[in-house]
């Protein structure tokens, strides 16, 4: 039985990329078959970090010029996966950047309705376990898009009050609307913020409750983490260090969900 | 004897649910009131997301469902969704009523359909 998740968050810079490629990786590494979509069209990232430049993109098959599957690559013999790690990469180039700024609703009803076309195509064609989108920050069309295609969405959320207030208002007014299971991670907290929480149980059980979703994990701030983000991925190439480890309690609590 | 039954219940369930899809044409072309949305839309909306986000959870429920099988049934989307046919029909009817939806006949079957 596969799932899909979609990775979303109220503002920028949540850490959702790097938790989307170390959990997919991770999953694949388990031996799973994962799928990876890059549906932040307005600051695509996983080329960058795959080093990967399609013959098409995501933004292609939206607009109805390939197939699904002509948008993906396997990264699993690159990584020595046991698991496929399918990846399909949103087009970085300004032209398309300003290009999907200038989409209009019609245009979104095509993308809404190639979008879960695609991701039931993903699953049929090549028995994938696990589809992941990445998807933009706040109410963007097709981050909305993603979470109709998702059966649990996953927020990311630093622990200030900025993403506190938003998450509680996309949570009621998005996730709820579209009834889909959702929870949250609690990215890049700082250990103090945590010891005056009263230890990290406390302190997650308190979020959860103020946003009023499950707590799926919680990542402690790393700073190391921001230095060499986009040139790494922890769960392969550092299966002790804390970051992989708090990444592998999120990958079995949304295997629960 | 009890699955011979059943596959009869079945048969004559399908025969009652086409009859009554039948009536509701009837009824629309005919200015009824009853397939009025039971929800104000304005005319003339794409069925993107945040239309959809505006809409009644049941009536979301069926044109998502709708929108990831691109043409359909209402048995089809009944078995999507897991509501019965008839029901699922109903909920069709009113979002074609409101143009968000389409719908067309192909032999003996309506398929329902989202306009991209």
């Amino acid at each position: 039985m596969s799932k899909t998740l979609a990775f979303h968050s109220y503002k920028g810079g949540t850490g959702k990329t790097s938790l989307v490629v170390n959990l997919g990786a991770l999953y694949a590494k388990q031996g799973a078959n994962v799928c990876l979509l890059d549906y932040d069209f307005r600051a695509p990232s996983l080329n960058v970090l795959f080093k990967s430049k399609p013959e098409h993109w995501l933004n292609d098959y939206l607009e109805g010029n390939c197939e699904i599957g002509d948008t993906l690559i396997d990264q699993s013999e690159r990584f020595h996966l046991p698991g496929k790690l399918w990846v399909g990469f949103s087009n970085p180039s300004l032209e398309a950047l300003k290009e999907i700024m200038t989409k209009d609703r019609k245009w979104e009803v095509k993308a809404l309705t190639r979008t879960l076309a695609g991701k039931k195509e993903i699953i049929a064609e090549k028995k994938v376990d696990y589809v992941i989108f990445d998807t933009s920050p706040g109410a963007q069309y097709s981050s909305i898009n993603a979470l109709a295609g998702a059966d649990v969405v996953c927020l990311v959320m630093k622990a200030d009050e900025f993403d506190l207030e938003g998450t509680k208002e996309l949570s009621k007014g998005v996730y709820d609307a579209l009834g889909r299971k959702s929870g949250i991670v609690l990215n890049k907290i700082p250990l103090e913020q945590i010891a005056a929480g009263g230890g990290a149980e406390k302190f997650g059980k308190q979020i959860a409750s103020e946003v009023g979703l499950p707590l799926v994990g919680m990542i402690p701030c790393m700073c190391e983490l921001m230095a060499v983000g986009g040139k790494m991925i922890y769960t392969l190439e550092k299966p002790d260090h804390t970051f992989t480890r708090s990444v592998a309690q999120v990958a079995e609590s949304l295997k629960k969900i | 004897m009890v699955a011979d039954l059943l596959r009869k219940l079945n048969r004559n369930m399908e025969i009652v649910a086409k009859k009554l899809d039948r009536l509701i044409e009837v009824q629309r072309s005919a200015g009824g009131q009853v397939l009025r949305p039971s929800v104000p839309v304005p005319e003339n909306l794409p069925l993107d997301v945040t239309t959809l986000l505006g809409l009644p959870d049941h009536l979301r429920k069926s044109a998502l469902a709708l929108a990831s099988l691109r043409e359909a049934t209402a048995t089809d989307l009944s078995r999507e969704t897991g509501r019965v046919r008839a029901v699922e029909s109903d909920y069709l009817n009113q979002l074609v009523s409101m143009s968000l939806v389409k719908k067309k006949r192909k032999g003996r079957d309506v398929y329902f359909y989202i306009e991209t």
